[in-house]
């Protein structure tokens, strides 16, 4: 629903967005991944005609977003839940956006009670909010128009643990009705857990992109933890199979798949207490590929992966 | 650093064949609304109902405390009340654009209608109404202050303000509240455009060229070339036949105040990215 084709932005010397493309689709949330300044931020910008492109368009169901009559009831967008006047009340934030798509007031009550602002919280200028409220507030305010593309600027900053599940809920069920949700994050974790696809960009470059699965795929070697009541006789069992075997903790980390050691353990009638992947986490993936961009080098990450290999 | 490409689909299209546009009348109402829906608008709504009050207050005041009667007629508080009307209301136009930058509300309002120029002249049209609204409050106050002083005096009421100079008085007011506009869209900052505007509109008509048109001669050829208020003079007089050379100056000063700082601010305001 979202296509990115080419996208490039350039400041002067300095490219924000790098020749970006990429598709987000109905049905399913893709997250939008990368460190601080990766130019997840300009994207989205551009996307919804607050940034002007140096190259490239971006369209939203085959339409440039600016040629889209009435756009919040097509498309709902949450850049920066504080770019909102500290003086006005979340109820009258959210007033001014149905009044101006042509919402009954009735829909601002219904998007309140959606994100859980309470009738006294919604009387409170925005001042007095938390950033998780704004945050909230900006949700509700990107639902107002019941759009089918959801583009959402680090929507999780400042929830709490409980606020981020929530949100995760919702953002799961509006994919699952078919709608289009876009959303950035500079923490992994946050995208891992609801993303169906994953775009992976650093210093304005897309490094990577794909669903979990085959991002974690992508050239890695087989490995894995096991810990079993007889390590030794596993480890032997296991070299004799010319698997690359080392004692990690308690355990053996196993150049193979779990279940070809599972196999080794059962001919061998070794009973394993654990036994998981020990592949790289999309963690290490993430900082792996976009080490180079990232401001503190991270060469943990890199070195791990390759004395397992 | 190879990627895993995705095989794209035909992306599916947005049906927007059924939504209208949002109607211009919406997106004044929207502006109208945001001028008085904060605790600063509010209390600059109250300011100004405050200050007419007490102005026309004072003028009784004076009508009462002198024995010989005073006539101010019709013109004389239309004269007086354009003042407290002038204080404090062009602050209105001023942040009806500058907030949207100072409070970042722009992110929103350029998302909700992306077509800048349509959101622009909303806001000129609500700033319009405005102006007008207060007019229409500031001559009804003006006539009942009127119909009291002479009721105090014990003279007959004088209806002596005579169209022309009604409507010249609210172009006046009109044109004040779009140089505040544009010097608005200018500078996208709330405190340097208050502080231009009231310097400009106020602070040099009253204490500069007031000094300078009484001692040079040369003062009062130019004066009247670059200010608004100097330039309108001779129009709003009743008494004086205004020459073309008047009409000029008007339209200079028109130039220079109004149109100059619409041109520029809306070239900003389109080429801006709100952050």
């Amino acid at each position: 629903m979202i296509s990115v084709e080419g996208l490039t932005k350039r400041y002067g010397a300095f490219t924000a967005v790098d020749d970006v493309s990429f598709v987000a689709q109905p049905g399913r949330v893709t997250g939008f991944l990368g460190p601080n300044g990766a130019g997840k931020t300009t994207t989205m910008r551009i996307m919804v005609g607050l940034t002007p492109e140096t190259q490239g368009r971006v369209t939203i169901g085959g339409h440039l977003y600016r040629d889209i009559p009435n756009p919040g009831l097509h498309v709902g967008v949450l850049l920066d839940a504080s770019a909102q006047h500290a003086g006005r009340t979340g109820r009258e934030i959210l007033t001014l956006g149905a009044t101006t798509m042509g919402l009954p007031s009735s829909r601002v009550d219904e998007m309140l009670e959606l994100v859980s602002l309470s009738p006294a919280e919604s009387r409170r200028r925005l001042r007095n909010y938390s950033l998780g409220m704004r945050q909230r507030l900006g949700i509700a305010h990107a639902l107002l128009g019941d759009p089918s593309v959801l583009i959402l600027d680090e929507p999780a900053n400042g929830l709490d643990p409980a606020g981020i599940r929530w949100m995760r809920g919702l953002l799961r069920g509006y994919a699952e009705r078919g709608g289009t949700v876009l959303l950035s994050s500079h923490l992994l974790h946050e995208v891992e857990q609801i993303a169906d696809e994953m775009i992976l960009i650093g210093r304005g470059k897309i490094v990577a992109q794909g669903d979990k699965k085959s991002l974690l795929d992508h050239g890695q070697a087989a490995s894995s933890l096991v810990t079993s009541l007889d390590n030794q006789k596993l480890a032997a069992a296991l070299s004799a199979k010319q698997y690359s075997v080392a004692v990690a903790g308690d355990g053996l980390r196993v150049g193979a798949e779990p279940v070809e050691v599972g196999r080794t353990a059962l001919e061998q009638g070794i009973v394993l207490s654990d036994l998981r992947s020990g592949a790289a986490g999309l963690e290490d993936l993430f900082l792996e590929l976009t080490s180079d961009t990232q401001r503190e080098g991270h060469p943990a990450a890199a070195t791990q992966q390759g004395a397992i290999a | 650093m190879s990627t895993t490409q995705q095989t794209p689909g035909p992306v599916p299209t947005l049906d927007i064949s059924q939504t209208a546009p949002v109607p211009f009348s919406r997106l004044v109402r929207v502006e109208w609304r945001k001028m008085l829906d904060t605790r600063g608008g509010l209390w600059l709504m109250i300011a100004t109902a405050i200050l007419l009050v007490i102005t026309v207050g004072l003028v009784l005041l004076v009508v009462a405390l002198n024995d010989d009667p005073i006539e101010i007629g019709a013109a004389g508080f239309s004269q007086i009340l354009t003042i407290p009307l002038s204080l404090l209301l062009p602050v209105f136009p001023i942040l009806s654009v500058t907030s949207e930058w100072g409070q970042r509300t722009g992110l929103v309002t350029f998302t909700l209608e992306p077509n800048r120029v349509r959101v622009l002249l909303a806001k000129v049209a609500s700033v319009v109404l405005l102006a007008m609204a207060t007019i229409v409050v500031a001559l009804v106050l003006g006539a009942l202050g009127n119909v009291v002083a002479a009721a105090m005096d014990g003279t007959d009421v004088v209806w002596d303000l005579d169209l022309r100079t009604l409507v010249l008085t609210i172009v006046l007011q009109l044109l004040y509240f779009l140089m505040a506009f544009g010097i608005g869209t200018v500078f996208l900052s709330s405190p340097a455009s208050i502080a231009v505007f009231y310097v400009v509109a106020l602070l040099l008509p009253l204490l500069v060229y007031s000094t300078l048109y009484a001692i040079f001669d040369w003062a009062q050829d130019i004066i009247p070339w670059i200010d608004l208020q100097y330039a309108m003079g001779p129009l709003l007089d009743p008494d004086d036949d205004a020459t073309t050379m008047d009409g000029l100056r008007v339209v200079v000063t028109v130039l220079i105040w109004i149109v100059t700082p619409l041109v520029i601010g809306t070239r900003r305001v389109l080429a801006s990215e709100p952050k």
